[in-house]
């Protein structure tokens, strides 16, 4: 395959989001879109996979903790060749399908189902635990929103994976600002995360999510402790008609896709 | 010090001998030598604690880089147990019944059971036998809420033999599996048994007024109490062993319901939704319109100390206390013509 830039998949990554909005039960637009950058870097910079052989033992390991954004995911690996793109858009949510609107591990590329929240450092750490004690040196990336950082069991995983001094795990909290139910600091806030990340013996950085070339130098710092990298995203990034304010959810109609297809500067047939 | 292969007496080859020489341990000290022991020829074997491990525990002597003590993060070690086993491993995740099956609850299900993962989560403390520590440390509903996951195989041991041969089963079978142990009885079952498999009942005994189902340390040494007292009064009993509780051996239920009048469910467990519950189930299943006696904890929590045996008799879960109730159960009928005693009584 010829040398496709980061840009560009994130370009196609995003277009295909906004397609499955437009499926007759919609998805997780904002937060599928806000991830997007993170997605590209792990799958096109940092990880090793062989997306015709997704067990392949000495591949690095992606975990979506937060699951709901499984459009984001589908779409990422779609463009990274684990699955088809116009069988995902085709059959996303639909009856009998493997792409459930929560992640879904029958779906090749995927680790383990999600999207109930709080699960995703626990995995990671015990990937990165199995894979040391088998003297193995698989790396683990576990994105979790900012939102999901409300979880408790999320807070003992990470007391775990200091105490273990797990280097080879790496947290990208998806920073965007927002949950279920509105902002994540007037729910619960997430203030001071780096530090408390950093108070819990993790290797902390603050990034701009959407910045590749910053995400990759984050990811591939070496580092002799977990490593956390908090990135500040917005929901709805990179479509230009949501202005950074994405929905949480939507379901497109023919126009809203059309409009949102052509704030990206694609024009549709 | 006790150890899996003490006096030369090896737990695997000889484990009646084995368990014969080590008189004072309970169930849940059996189990902890046993996957030692298991761990001599498994090298993916891991065990994973969450401080409640124990002083000297002999698969912390005997492999420690295998041995991990997580710290109290019960949620969180379920999680881990789950992405440990998916590079290979086979991990045994052990803390107390109410911090395992209820507190990590939805661990264990999306990790464990929507996975398939081969996680063994193995918890003591099982029923009431967290006794005077109070509710806390009671488990009353595990059963029911980890024999409801989709592929989740649930099983209780009875004595300490059964406790070697389910854990060595476990190892075996790919798949998530809840063990479930209590925390003080030394139940030694002498006599002679059928072999031990898992998903298949065992009668311990034959008989043809009562059929007696039990599962676990309290269950199946009380059913067999109760079959023996009721036999002195002309009354005989099929005492059947339901040791796996998922898969359920719906067959042997309705065989022993066919050859007995009634049916009577014994276990340290909610009433609702465990053994009694599977029972009952199977029964209205197929019609046969049988009356079930479930033995069990009375759907109540017990607020004020006691010592494990007073809380048992508390719900009824006491030999004399059920042969009564039994004897006022079983169709009349039949009854007049065995045991006149127990009519006039």
């Amino acid at each position: 395959m010829a040398q496709v830039s980061l840009d560009e998949r994130a370009r196609r990554i995003r277009r295909t989001i906004l397609r499955l909005a437009a499926t007759p039960t919609g998805c997780h637009l904002g937060g599928s879109l806000s991830m997007v950058e993170l997605l590209v870097v792990l799958l096109g910079r940092v990880m090793k996979f062989r997306p015709q052989e997704p067990q392949w033992e000495e591949r690095d390991s992606l975990i979506l903790s937060k699951g709901h954004a499984a459009a984001g995911l589908y779409a990422a690996l779609a463009e990274f060749d684990f699955i088809d793109t116009e069988e995902l858009v085709q059959r996303y949510n639909s009856d009998g399908s493997p792409y459930t609107g929560h992640v879904n591990a029958a779906v090749p590329g995927v680790e383990f189902p999600t999207g109930s929240l709080g699960h995703g450092v626990g995995l990671g750490v015990g990937l990165a635990l199995g894979h040391r004690l088998r003297q193995r040196t698989n790396r683990v990336f576990v994105v979790c929103g900012d939102g999901e950082m409300g979880e408790g069991s999320n807070w003992e995983a990470l007391q775990v994976a200091a105490q273990h001094r797990l280097s080879r795990l790496t947290l990208l909290v998806d920073r965007n600002g927002g949950q279920n139910d509105g902002p994540t600091e007037a729910i619960l806030s997430q203030a001071q995360l780096v530090e408390r990340l950093r108070a819990f013996g993790w290797s902390t950085v603050e990034v701009d999510g959407h910045d590749l070339e910053a995400l990759g130098t984050a990811l591939e710092a070496p580092s002799d402790a977990p490593r956390a990298i908090v990135a500040h995203t917005r929901k709805g990034a990179g479509v230009p008609m949501f202005r950074g304010k994405g929905p949480h959810y939507a379901t497109f109609n023919a126009e809203q896709l059309r409009r949102a297809l052509a704030s990206l500067g694609e024009v549709t047939p | 010090m006790t150890s899996p292969t003490s006096n030369g007496t090896d737990l695997l080859s000889a484990p009646a001998d084995w368990l014969r020489e080590q008189p004072g341990l309970s169930n849940r000290q059996v189990f902890r030598h046993t996957l030692a022991r298991l761990a001599d020829a498994e090298e993916r074997l891991v065990l994973l604690e969450a401080d409640l491990a124990g002083g000297g525990d002999p698969f912390a002597a005997r492999h420690p880089a295998r041995f991990i003590n997580l710290g109290i993060c019960e949620a969180a070690m379920l999680d881990i147990a789950c992405g440990m086993a998916a590079t290979g491993h086979v991990v045994f995740a052990h803390t107390f019944a109410p911090f395992g099956a209820l507190r990590a609850c939805e661990q264990v299900r999306l990790g464990m059971a929507y996975a398939q993962a081969n996680v063994k989560l193995v918890c003591d403390y099982g029923g009431l036998s967290g006794a005077f520590f109070g509710p806390t440390h009671h488990a009353i509903e595990d059963l029911a809420l980890l024999r409801a996951m989709p592929g989740m195989m649930v099983v209780s041991p009875a004595d300490g033999l059964e406790t070697i041969q389910a854990t060595r089963a476990l190892l075996e079978h790919d798949g998530p599996v809840y063990l479930r142990l209590g925390r003080n009885r030394v139940t030694r079952m002498e006599d002679a048994r059928p072999a031990f498999a898992l998903g298949r009942a065992m009668c311990l005994r034959e008989g043809s007024d009562v059929g007696l189902v039990a599962h676990g340390e309290v269950g199946v040494s009380i059913a067999l109490d109760v079959a023996a007292r009721l036999e002195a009064q002309g009354v005989s009993s099929r005492v059947v062993n339901v040791h796996t509780l998922k898969p359920f051996d719906e067959e042997a239920i309705l065989d022993t319901a066919e050859r007995t009048r009634l049916l009577v469910t014994v276990e340290e467990h909610s009433i609702l939704g465990g053994l009694g519950g599977a029972v009952c189930e199977s029964v209205a299943t197929h019609g046969l319109g049988r009356r079930v006696l479930r033995a069990g904890i009375q759907d109540r929590y017990d607020s004020t100390a006691g010592s494990h045996e007073a809380l048992l008799e508390r719900h009824g879960l006491e030999a004399t206390a059920l042969v009564e109730k039994i004897l006022g159960a079983l169709p009349r009928p039949r009854l007049a013509a065995l045991a006149p005693a127990a009519r006039r009584g």
